[in-house]
């Protein structure tokens, strides 16, 4: 059993729970080389989805609480830019992952996926100055709608930054401590 | 095949008919079923059942699959919808569809609808403000429109009435300019709020910046809990249907109340054709329905009808009766149906920073969303090269402050750590009045329409130079206000939003003394045609500066008064 496999299973029903069963499950698990969401508009291969995975990882790793990966950040960018986002920005977005993944190479000399985290987070932190139009749109892309579905998901919400449903008060001279 | 026939006909007949279950048409149901008439209730959309038919009500925003955004598909589907503030992935269920439901714009035009049962009272901003005396008297004293053929006077009791029901969050602020009403304790202003409302007492004779009035119960009494409603739990969530019933909508409040007395028929999915017209009685007989499912053509029948469709339906449907006796629609021997519609400017906006009073911030929600700075302009003489005045909202809040710059643990930490508070962001928007003009008005497509054969309204409404006279004095006055409380960083904005985006749209079916200037009478009866009132925005004369859904719901309740008054003495 290839563990990679059961890691996204793992996730996926992880993925279900989160999304409320919003998003829709592909006939098999697995259709070898494709993403593991269905989505109208953007083209996938499975090795952009894992890439995308690691990038997510990068912005919002995991530490002593998830990052990332482990809540699917990976996917909540790719659902999002697949129904949110304008033909144009969705354009931008495949062009700008091929061009990442080039320009990550031309850059440092190998692949983002055989980086190691310290030199993904420098690759990463340079982007904004050094990289081209292409490579920095799919970053900022990818970057606001990470840090979108972190602060919107489910763990975030319940375990770190409680969002109340329900308040039942309005204090308009809240004193400051 | 002839008792069936009778049979139907007497099932199909009622004693009121109420066209449209929004705020106004269900004051109208709930009047008329508890003083014991079998009412009809029609509704153009599906039904939607307090709570039940709620279903985002209690969502997290983590369990909305697009986090509250709509896609890119709908709105390119749905541009009109889209445009409206409150429609949202949760929300949009409640809003008609641009494609569903096609109108034509003569000039842009943004018909922001809700086809539901409880219409538009679902979705409403809750804001609650009675007209003045100076607001009743403005046409006539200004000379535009027609003279209103009622004053405060005859309202008053009704808002106070109704105020008493669907329960008016406010506080009791002795001003002239906004009388005060049967009030629920009012919900606070905040630090900021506060600061400026003694700020402008302090610099400015005759302004006034007071807490919000809202249709929420901030203090239920037993005739709310009789409702099934309770406190306003501030969740803000408003929009999505409230389980608490926290705020006033037709499905919490009158309409359940109405099906209690055993007298409502409540028919979903009944698109209004026309009101049937009866010549030898002179008097309206019924109306004609498509049924929006089975596609079927029916008629109900009943001695009084009253026309609650939301403004601009209702002048399509009575545009839409014709007969040989009024062939440009009922009522309308001086062609003035569809004419004089008017709207509230909201175009305009002004921000600014407060660094002052840094020791507190907000808690919680405010269901009031802040201060209310009544009409100061032109009230008790004319002051201004325009007529007329604006009123505006005021709000003060704080925002936690995100470094999003950092990527990794940095920005992980950034993002969890109780942050730094901005300082304070005030806000303000104008609600201002606007003056009905004749080309200002809305008339039937004679070839188009919509896909249950109703022809396609046509409407040609825009702002007009007056329109921005009254912004301009906004952006001054506003700007002097903040100067004057020491904020900084003033910006005035247009939000270039289309007329219609207010949601305010009113008349084209005006109220006014004389037969040969408007259609209604004093009563919101046609006056040509007593058994047909009108009484939801379409009544409308002029606009003044208020939401105006608390006056839409007095007039109803008054309006019902009469009818069944007049039906007892045999006058109908």
């Amino acid at each position: 059993m290839n563990v990679n496999v059961i890691n996204r299973r793992t996730a996926l029903r992880r993925l279900l729970y989160i999304a409320g069963g919003a998003l829709l499950l592909p006939a098999c698990y697995r259709q070898s080389g494709k993403a593991t969401i269905e989505m109208t508009n953007l083209e996938i291969e499975e090795e952009q989805e894992n890439l995308l995975a690691e990038l997510v990882e990068t912005i919002i790793p995991s530490s002593d609480t998830p990052g990332g990966k482990e809540l699917l950040l990976h996917l909540f960018v790719l659902k999002m830019v697949d129904d949110c986002h304008n033909p144009e920005d969705q354009k931008a977005f495949m062009e700008g992952i091929v061009a990442f993944s080039a320009y990550a190479h031309e850059a440092t000399g190998q692949d983002f996926m055989e980086m190691d985290a310290d030199k993904r987070l420098a690759f990463l932190e340079a982007i904004p100055e050094v990289a081209d139009e292409q490579v920095k749109r799919f970053y900022a892309i990818t970057k606001r709608r990470t840090i979108q579905g972190y602060m919107n998901s489910k763990y975030v919400m319940t375990d770190l930054k409680k969002y109340e449903l329900v308040p039942g008060r309005y204090n308009g001279y809240f004193k400051m401590t | 095949m002839a008792n069936l026939n009778i049979d139907s006909v007497k099932t199909r007949t009622f004693d009121a008919i109420v066209i449209g279950s929004g705020a106004s048409g269900g004051w109208a149901a709930k009047e008329f079923t508890e003083k014991g008439l079998k009412t009809l209730l029609l509704e153009r959309g599906r039904d939607v059942v307090h709570v039940k038919d709620y279903p985002t009500t209690n969502l997290y925003p983590y369990e909305l699959e697009h986090r509250g955004e709509m896609t890119y598909a709908d709105k390119q589907a749905n541009p009109i919808a889209n445009r409206c503030y409150a429609y949202k992935e949760d929300t949009q269920h409640f809003f008609a569809k641009d494609e569903e439901h096609p109108y034509v714009q003569e000039k842009d035009f943004d018909w922001i609808r809700g086809y539901q049962v409880g219409g538009k009272s679902l979705l409403w901003a809750r804001q609650t403000q009675r007209w003045s005396e100076y607001d009743f008297e403005g046409p006539a004293r200004d000379g535009f429109a027609v003279d209103w053929p009622i004053r405060y006077k005859d309202i008053d009791p009704w808002y106070s009435y109704v105020e008493r029901f669907v329960g008016i969050a406010g506080n009791k602020d002795g001003l002239y300019t906004l009388p005060d009403g049967d009030f629920l304790p009012g919900y606070p202003l905040n630090a900021v709020e506060d600061y400026f409302r003694q700020s402008v007492n302090k610099n400015f004779k005759n302004r006034h910046v007071i807490s919000a009035r809202c249709a929420h119960l901030s203090e239920p009494q037993p005739i709310h809990i009789e409702q099934g409603r309770v406190k306003c739990q501030h969740r803000i969530l408003c929009q999505r249907g409230c389980p608490f019933g926290g705020y006033f909508s037709s499905n919490a409040s009158t309409i359940p109340w109405a099906q209690k007395t055993g007298n409502l028929t409540l028919r979903p999915h009944a698109v209004v054709y026309s009101i049937l017209y009866d010549q030898e009685s002179g008097k309206a007989k019924g109306v004609r329905v498509i049924d929006t499912e089975s596609l079927e053509e029916m008629e109900f029948f009943a001695d009084v009808i009253f026309v609650n469709a939301s403004a601009l339906n209702t002048n399509l449907i009575l545009l839409n009766s014709k007969s040989d006796r009024f062939p440009e629609g009922l009522g309308n021997d001086n062609g003035l149906l569809g004419k004089y519609v008017a709207f509230h400017n909201y175009t305009a906006r002004i921000s600014a920073e407060y660094d002052g009073l840094l020791e507190y911030r907000t808690d919680g929600r405010n269901p009031a969303g802040g201060g209310y700075i009544p009409n100061f302009r032109n009230v008790d003489r004319q002051e201004t090269d325009f007529l007329r005045g604006w009123a505006a909202a005021f709000g003060a809040g704080r925002s936690q402050i995100r470094d999003t710059n950092g990527i990794g643990d940095t920005l992980k930490s950034a993002l969890l750590e109780d942050s730094k508070w901005s300082n304070w962001r005030v806000h303000s928007h104008m609600m201002a009045e606007t003056i009905p003009k004749e080309e200002n008005r809305v008339w039937l497509d004679t070839d188009k329409t919509d896909k249950w054969g109703v022809p396609l309204l046509h409407i040609a409404v825009d702002y007009a130079e007056d329109d921005w006279q009254r912004r301009q004095d906004y952006y001054e006055q506003m700007t002097a206000m903040y100067e004057a409380a020491g904020f900084t960083n003033i910006r005035t904005s247009n939000d270039g939003r289309r007329p219609g985006n207010d949601i305010h749209e009113m008349g084209g079916v005006r109220m006014g003394h004389d037969p040969k200037t408007s259609l209604l009478n004093k009563w919101n009866q046609l006056h040509l045609c007593k058994n047909v009132y009108v009484t939801d925005g379409a009544c409308m004369t002029s606009t003044a500066t208020q939401n105006p859904t608390l006056t839409y719901m007095a007039l109803t309740a008054r309006a019902v008064d009469h009818a069944v008054k007049s039906l007892k003495n045999g006058d109908l």
